[in-house]
């Protein structure tokens, strides 16, 4: 069927017919736009006969829309002239809808208002339906989004606000890139927290859908995101929580940037959620951030040497050994006491001679069949550059890890000789 | 090397503008103001801006200008600051800024500062806020990832306003140099697949604090080069993938960055050729 010959009475037909399916089965989870001979597969999948049922109405006899166990299959066929018709009928509804709205906001007659609402009424449920049509297939149409941010802040029910969740959910489950989907619902959570309790029930399924959609789509920077922002809503016991809870996940997962950014942003979280407490409190978190920086150092450790070249892990690493010096340094800052002073440079370089230990074991390429060791030598070069570059203690410590790190050229030279700018950073130079 | 394949990427971009009656299109319409910016400046840049009608142009961005002052990213949809700085680029190019009420504009702009400095996108308050992380990158809200387009904003931002000194330049020049694989391209943030779109954001943000000689930008060049559709014009992510304008965009305008020869100098923070930009202050 030539997509140009559907008319409009026949595209209002198909509009209608999805929105009776969307009505009748509120809870589809899944949407997908399916090629039309996939249809008969699909039916025959299910074991139904030739002759379909009462029921059968969106069966086999139907190749435009497929509903069954809450799966919603969409014709490419019919995407065209149904996208034109939701849009069409969304933004028509959407005029009157705020014609009536400012109309009404304007007049204080009884009468008017009373006739205004009632119309208001009825558009704003038009806005409703053809909206969400028009999002299931066109999830980034902000203005659709917009306008039932308009409904919902109006109406002021947490049911609907829910409902605006599962909305944006089925989105993701196909659009999991969906920005408009994600900030949607980053307003909605700000509504819920504004007038209902029930938050920190909405934040642990919030960062387990993320969990979900991150695991089916990989480095997704909005899923991620999203998930830090949810930070910022978090006691310091949801993030120890967090913390720990996620931590096999990114083990199973060291090529994602993302997830391991979001374990630094509740690192920092659980740190500056430290302070303004009592002298003895104060202390027992200190020794207890210390703990959670050194146990994710020997976590990464582990996953550095078992998955070898893996940028993200070495990444990871930078924001830990920064946190460890800080830490150290900070730890000990409390009595200026000179003893005190030669004990954290004691403790520093211990740390740093462990981790020019890692470097050395890194930086052997054992072999050059594999991209791999090469890699890991010069991730393991350029972090220990860095480290030099970062921590202004290096300048004063053991004559030991200096001359470690003179085999540190060499390495680079050998790893990455295309990064050259490297070795004219001031700071190599001053140091050796 | 191979060479830029200019009337194939003009030829492309007008017969874009012409496509509108597929499913494809249809659900992008509503950022075609931005489509607008993309494909225009591009023309631009290879100096062919004149194969298109200015006053049909200008007359539907003019009605995409809501009463808030603000412009839609189409006829009828809501107004938002990504499409007004669209808009205002786009008359900027055609040498039209006078058709606009600038107060108008600018009240609409002035009226999403928030008060830590932050701007919303638009009246529903999602803000689009930049903060710096640890690796000296910047993030999309407090604690977020870093991003290579998030940290073009940001120091794009900090350029216009004079404020560049508060960027660590060394730490954020490594950062983004480490963006280059050993293909030549950039990816936008660690473990990526390169993506010729950063050859825009990383390689603007490098030039604004004057560390682009800590990439090759000759592998950079035959990077971007080997995008390109040479059959049907246009210019995709990576080789052999399908080609759209934004890509094209931004492969152009990276390659105006490198210095490619045949086309326009673009103002790495302002993201419009020079002249247009110095015809703007020239004109005070």
């Amino acid at each position: 069927m030539n997509e140009n010959s559907w008319d409009e009475n026949r595209a209002m037909d198909l509009l209608n017919q999805f929105e009776a399916i969307l009505e009748s089965d509120p809870l589809i989870d899944e949407v997908g736009f399916i090629h039309p001979s996939q249809f008969v597969t699909l039916s025959n999948e299910c074991g139904e006969s030739g002759d379909s049922s009462e029921d059968g109405a969106f069966g086999p006899k139907n190749t435009k829309f497929w509903n069954r166990d809450h799966k919603l299959g969409i014709s490419t066929e019919v995407l065209l002239p149904l996208c034109k018709a939701a849009k069409s009928a969304f933004m028509d509804a959407l005029k009157q809808y705020k014609n009536l709205c400012s109309f009404s906001d304007n007049n204080h007659e009884d009468e008017n208002i009373m006739f205004g609402s009632l119309s208001c009424l009825s558009f704003e449920s038009e806005v409703m339906k053809h909206g969400r049509a028009v999002l299931l297939l066109s999830c980034d149409f902000g203005t659709a989004w917009n306008s039932r941010k308009l409904v919902v802040s109006k109406k002021q029910q947490l049911s609907m606000l829910m409902d605006e969740l599962l909305l944006s959910a089925l989105v993701l489950s196909y659009s999991p890139k969906s920005e408009q989907a994600w900030s949607h619902r980053r307003w909605v959570i700000k509504m819920i927290a504004g007038k209902h309790s029930n938050l920190q029930d909405i934040m642990a399924k919030e960062s387990e859908l993320v969990e979900k959609i991150a695991e089916r789509s990989k480095m997704n920077y909005r899923a991620w995101n999203h998930r830090c922002w949810l930070v910022s809503y978090m006691t310091r016991e949801q993030m120890l929580h967090e913390l720990k809870k996620s931590r096999d996940w990114a083990g199973l997962h060291v090529a994602d940037n993302s997830c391991f950014h979001y374990r630094r942003r509740l690192i920092l979280g659980i740190s500056e959620n430290s302070c303004c407490k009592q002298e003895g409190e104060n202390s027992s978190y200190d020794v207890e951030n210390y703990q959670i920086v050194k146990e994710e150092l020997d976590l990464n450790e582990v996953l550095i040497k078992r998955y070898i070249g893996r940028e993200a892990l070495w990444l990871h690493r930078r924001f830990l050994s920064l946190c460890m010096i800080r830490h150290l340094t900070t730890m000990h800052d409390i009595s200026c006491h000179p003893e005190q002073k030669t004990s954290m440079d004691n403790e520093i370089n211990i740390f740093l001679d462990n981790e020019s230990c890692l470097l050395n074991y890194c930086s052997t390429i054992q072999d050059t069949e594999f991209e791999d060791f090469k890699a890991q030598a010069m991730y393991s070069a350029v972090y220990f550059l860095w480290l030099i570059t970062q921590i202004p203690q290096f300048r004063e410590i053991d004559l030991q890890v200096k001359l470690r790190t003179e085999n540190l050229k060499t390495i680079l030279h050998e790893a990455c000789p295309e990064r050259s700018f490297l070795w004219g950073f001031p700071d190599l130079n001053g140091s050796f | 090397m191979g060479e830029l394949a200019v009337y194939k990427h003009v030829h492309y971009i007008l017969s874009v503008e012409k496509r509108k009656d597929s499913f494809e299109s249809v659900v992008m319409d509503h950022l075609r103001m931005n489509g607008a910016y993309w494909g225009l400046t591009t023309l631009d840049l290879l100096g062919k801006l004149g194969t298109v009608n200015a006053d049909e142009v200008i007359s539907w961005i003019m009605k995409c200008q809501h009463e808030s002052g603000g412009f839609a990213g189409n006829i009828g949809h809501d107004p938002h600051i990504l499409y007004t700085l669209s808009a205002v680029q786009v008359l900027a190019l055609f040498n039209k800024l006078d058709v606009l009420d600038t107060d108008k504009v600018a009240a609409y702009i002035i009226g999403l500062q928030n008060e830590d400095g932050s701007f919303s996108g638009d009246m529903w308050g999602e803000v689009d806020t930049s903060c710096r992380n640890l690796d000296g990158g910047f993030g999309c809200t407090p604690g977020g990832e870093s991003h290579a387009g998030q940290i073009f904003c940001c120091v794009g931002a900090l350029a216009i306003a004079g404020s560049l000194h508060h960027i660590d330049k060394d730490l954020l020049g490594w950062w983004l140099c480490e963006r280059q694989v050993k293909s030549g391209g950039l990816n936008g943030r660690p473990e990526k697949l390169p993506d010729v779109c950063y050859s825009w954001w990383v390689l603007s943000s490098l030039i604004l604090i004057d560390r682009v000689h800590w990439i090759d930008k000759e592998k950079l060049v035959k990077f971007i080069l080997d995008c390109q559709d040479v059959e049907n014009g246009g210019i995709s992510d990576r080789p052999n993938d399908a080609v759209d304008v934004f890509h094209t965009y931004f492969g152009v305008a990276g390659l105006s960055l490198l210095e490619y020869p045949g086309l326009k100098a673009i103002d790495p923070a302002y993201a419009l050729p020079v002249n247009v930009i110095n015809r703007i202050f020239f004109s005070r």
